[in-house]
């Protein structure tokens, strides 16, 4: 108590905030101890603390930020004009020409909704003219100009604009496009700032982890965020403040999370998010209802989610792309006898897996413009007889078409049954606003295709990408959520299938599981048809490399037909066993050399005794 | 001078350390980030801070009395050289680049070794210790190279002859030969001869000088030229062009060729030849107009072989664009990235 009585007649923030924290833990031990000290410290506040006791726990009042100077605003006008009118509009009402084919939307400046800040929910993120080095956690607006917002299409503009010109084109935004609110207007703005430089993060141990895995479910957090945090929870009814679909965060990916300021795996961004809430959207701030302690185990459970390797460090990060680095081989192993059906196995775990990047197809209509599957996960073993492909990817939800669908399964071509790239404008019937969480349910799905006779075609050729061509042709296998598991033969982009019956038999569905946002589909194929005779299907070579893409359908998101995610051409390879030669040589090679020491010592020998060789 | 060179040497400690560092993850290796646009300097200055740092310690250890044999500083500055290629520059520099500048900094260790005959006896006086083995010490030494020597030479070949799985190295040409002419929608364009039809000045003559007073300027954040706002009611002739062409790419190009047409793209991360970079100097401000033109036109499919046709995701967008679209989408990217399209002449 004396303690306590002390620091309150010290009157500075910082130590008001340090008793208020350790009010919060006595209340909860003992409220009437708690009732107690806070009547002590409210009567301590009439004194002159100000509004301290509303604060929640991490936070300190700041002050608003002054009004940038005119000519900083004009000099922001410009670089508005010239980079980001495009999207956010001329009235930075979040309409410019590229808002309609966006998901996430560009931001709507006029209310003053920002998602990422230090500040208490519902306030003015901080955006301060003077303060001109990013990461500094006192201006929440240039750190998102600076990195951008990964996940959307909002790109880091670092080395794009100069520090300077972020700054201007802020006092321009903040001053001009916010149109409901006033980052100076004393009146009505206040300034709750999350003191994250200041307060000493948790260690993200075992017990911590599993404090936050518990406090995600005490939390409600799995109501959105889904059981295992893939964003499968409530994903079909949350709308933001505009009335726009959104879709929670996916925390098995923290490279996409918005606030992720181009370094996610730092459990500091997690913390802040859940501190003061995402702005404009359900994500509320929980700063109010959690102790800071709680809210650095549920960061630190948060973090642990996100995707890691074998060894459980994080995955590198492409700096260019701020994605997981792509390794554009995909190893299959050798294994003996029967290869398992389940995931967990042992041999499974073993064999590394690939981060395979997905994109939306965008080169043939219908084009997808919103790609809801940016990545699949693949590992492959091979026996004596099959290879078999085991790819899992998170989708928020399970689709299986109701019904027959209309189309064939050959059928590529299904723009006549209503699958459409969207070109109405936003607001209008058919848009991707309007159709966003409303689509027709096709069929969730994945595909792969190798060249049917690579061993003839000259490297790098290949037969395109999008299945196949003409003269070269591909082996399509196809996997839908209705069940079935089917092999065609691909001659082009805007060519139908030919279904090849006779291969079916021989291609296994090892398992296609739905659960908690995660698909995991194991294909299997045999090596190699009936015959030496690969006209037909794929022959696999040990230790060729043999080109292969990866399509996905997400049925939720209207893909069916080229509306669909692709990827890069990637290389499969069945590992070979290393081969003798390997170990002879090298022993070869060091005996010469041995030889070749002699040589040298001898010549120098004789040279110091004057001998001319 | 002393105190001078403590504190260089001091920071081209600390640069190393951080260099491990990174290297072993110790620290992560984002603490000091290479930022495109500013990275040529970045790593020229970085370099020279090393060299400096390196001075420094050289003249402390001079002075100190344990002078650093010449022969380990030549070594050892090769080696800081490779590892400084190997871990630093981002992306990665193929191991055929690496090599090259690996050759040229062993001469230039070489040279700098055999300035003179007196450095050039220091420098292989330690080489020759070792071969003649006079001490105990130096006779220790030449068992350890004797041995040493073969079982890293058999383990690098060993290692090197090993089955690996590393990505197969392809070699893409970027700006293939355009053809001598290309049909669109029904209409021949000779490449030679066409022009962008909405590079106009007020009177609707075609006027290259006219447009390129209009364009972004040079220079950091290549901003807009001071009245000459595409966004202006009153814009009208090219910059009006160049605005519906900026909208024609927001709703199809941004996708992989990015807000800033630096080829960051929300879907680029995926594709692989990755999206060209406009503000790249060596792409459309190499390239005529009517070469890009026939690029849009046909896309990725409708390149030759040396292209990679059959990998390029670039739509062949006479299906999506109108050939005017088409030309107001170049219009705007000369505009944007503040480049003169090449002429003929």
């Amino acid at each position: 108590m004396g303690l306590i009585l002390n620091l309150t007649n010290n009157l500075g923030e910082q130590v008001v905030r340090l008793t208020m924290s350790k009010l919060r833990m006595n209340v909860k031990a003992a409220p009437i101890i708690g009732a107690a000290l806070g009547a002590l410290l409210i009567s301590a506040c009439v004194v002159g603390v100000g509004q301290a006791e509303d604060l929640p726990e991490g936070f300190a009042k700041g002050d608003l930020s002054p009004a940038p100077p005119a000519e900083m605003i004009e000099a922001g006008k410009r670089v508005y004009f010239t980079k980001c009118v495009w999207c956010h509009g001329v009235d930075g009402a979040g309409d410019g020409p590229g808002a309609d084919r966006l998901w996430p939307r560009p931001r709507n400046f006029n209310q003053g909704t920002f998602k990422i800040r230090h500040t208490a929910s519902g306030e003015l993120p901080l955006f301060n003219y003077n303060e001109k080095n990013p990461d500094s956690g006192k201006n929440d607006l240039l750190d998102t100009v600076t990195h951008g917002l990964p996940g959307s299409a909002m790109p880091p503009w670092e080395g794009i604009l100069t520090e300077e010109q972020r700054i201007q084109v802020l006092s321009f935004v903040t001053t001009q496009l916010v149109k409901d609110r006033k980052f100076t207007d004393k009146e009505s703005e206040s300034q709750t700032i999350l003191q994250l430089g200041t307060i000493k993060p948790v260690e993200a141990t075992e017990e911590s982890i599993k404090k936050g895995a518990q406090l995600i479910v005490d939390k409600k957090c799995i109501e959105c965020h889904g059981v295992e945090g893939r964003g499968d929870g409530n994903a079909f009814n949350l709308k933001d403040d505009w009335g726009f679909s959104i879709q929670p965060a996916d925390w098995h990916k923290c490279w996409n999370f918005r606030g992720s300021r181009q370094d996610p795996y730092n459990v500091r961004n997690i913390f802040r998010t859940f501190s003061t809430g995402v702005n404009g959207t359900p994500m509320p701030s929980f700063a109010d209802s959690t102790s800071v302690e709680d809210r650095w185990s549920i960061a630190n459970f948060v973090n642990s989610l996100c995707e890691r390797d074998a060894e459980g460090k994080p995955l590198s990060i492409d700096p260019l792309t701020d994605k997981p680095k792509i390794n554009f081989v995909v190893p299959s192993a050798p294994v003996e006898g029967e290869i398992s059906n389940d995931p967990e196995n042992e041999m499974w775990k073993k064999q590394g897996r690939r981060y395979v990047a997905m994109g939306g197809q965008i080169t043939h209509k219908p084009r997808n413009f919103v790609n809801r599957i940016d990545d699949i996960w693949v590992r492959s073993l091979y026996n004596d007889k099959d290879v078999v492909y085991l790819i899992q990817w998170d989708d928020r939800t399970k689709s299986v078409a109701e019904g027959k669908l209309p189309w064939a399964p050959t059928q590529v071509n299904v723009e006549n049954f209503g699958v459409k790239e969207q070109a109405p404008k936003t607001g209008e019937e058919g848009s991707i606003a309007a159709a966003q969480n409303n689509y027709a349910v096709y069929n969730d799905g994945i595909a792969f295709q190798f060249p049917i006779k690579w061993q003839e075609i000259p490297a790098p050729f290949k037969p395109r990408y999008l299945f196949g061509d003409v003269k070269f042709n591909a082996d399509i296998l196809k996997w839908e959520s209705d069940g079935s598991l089917r092999s065609f033969r691909g001659t082009g982009w805007d060519q139908d299938f030919e279904e090849r019956d006779d291969f079916e038999e021989k291609v296994k569905l090892l398992k296609a599981e739905w659960k908690n946002g995660q698909w995991t589909v194991m294909i299997s194929r045999p090596l190699k048809g009936d015959k030496d005779d690969y006209d037909e299907y794929t022959r696999f070579d040990i230790g060729k490399y043999i080109p292969m893409v990866f399509f996905a359908w997400d049925g939720h998101n209207g893909d069916a037909g080229r509306k669909m995610a692709v990827s890069a051409f990637y290389y499969t390879i069945l590992q070979p066993p290393i081969p003798q030669e390997v170990y002879i040589y090298p022993a070869v090679i060091a005996v010469g050399v041995v030889l070749l020491e002699g040589w040298m010592l001898t010549r120098r020998a004789n040279k110091k005794k004057g001998k001319v060789l | 001078m002393k105190a001078l060179m403590s504190v260089v040497a001091l920071i081209g400690v600390l640069g190393l350390l951080m260099l491990i560092g990174m290297i072993f993850g110790v620290i992560p290796s984002n603490t000091i980030r290479l930022v495109e646009g500013y990275m040529p300097m970045q790593v020229l200055s970085e370099l020279a801070i090393f060299v400096a740092g390196f001075a420094g310690l050289s003249y402390l250890a001079n002075s100190m009395g344990v002078a650093f044999p010449r022969f380990w500083q030549g070594v050892l500055f090769w080696v800081f050289i490779q590892t400084y290629l190997k871990f630093r520059i981002y992306p990665p520099i193929p191991f055929s680049v690496r090599a090259m500048y690996g050759t040229v900094s062993f001469v230039a260790v070489f040279m700098w070794v055999s300035a003179n005959e007196e450095d050039w006896k220091k420098f292989r006086q330690p080489i020759l210790n070792v071969l003649d083995a006079n001490t105990g010490f130096h006779k220790a030494l030449r068992t350890m190279y004797l041995i040493l020597l073969p079982l890293l030479i058999g383990g690098f070949s060993f290692m090197t002859m090993k089955p690996s799985i590393d990505e197969p190295i392809e070699l893409r040409t970027v700006h293939p030969a355009p053809p001598a002419s290309t049909k669109v929608h029904g209409k021949t364009y000779t490449l030679q001869t066409s022009q962008n039809p909405y590079r106009v000045n007020l009177e609707g003559k075609y006027d290259q000088d006219y447009s390129n007073k209009l364009i972004v300027e040079q220079g950091m954040g290549r901003l807009m030229a001071p009245n000459a706002n595409p966004w202006d009611d009153k814009a009208e002739g090219y910059l009006k062009y160049v605005r519906e062409g900026g909208e024609i790419f927001f709703q199809n190009c941004h996708f992989c060729h990015g807000d800033n047409l630096n080829g960051r793209g929300l879907h680029a991360f995926a594709f692989n030849p990755i999206p060209a970079n406009f503000t790249d100097p060596g792409t459309i401000a190499q390239l005529q107009e009517t070469f890009i033109f026939w690029r849009v036109a046909k896309g990725g499919i409708g390149l030759p072989n040396e292209g990679f046709p059959w990998a390029s995701v670039m739509p062949p967008w006479e299906q999506h664009l109108t050939t005017d679209e088409i030309w107001k989408v170049i219009l705007f990217e000369y505009w944007h990235t503040g480049y003169y399209p090449r002429t003929w002449d």
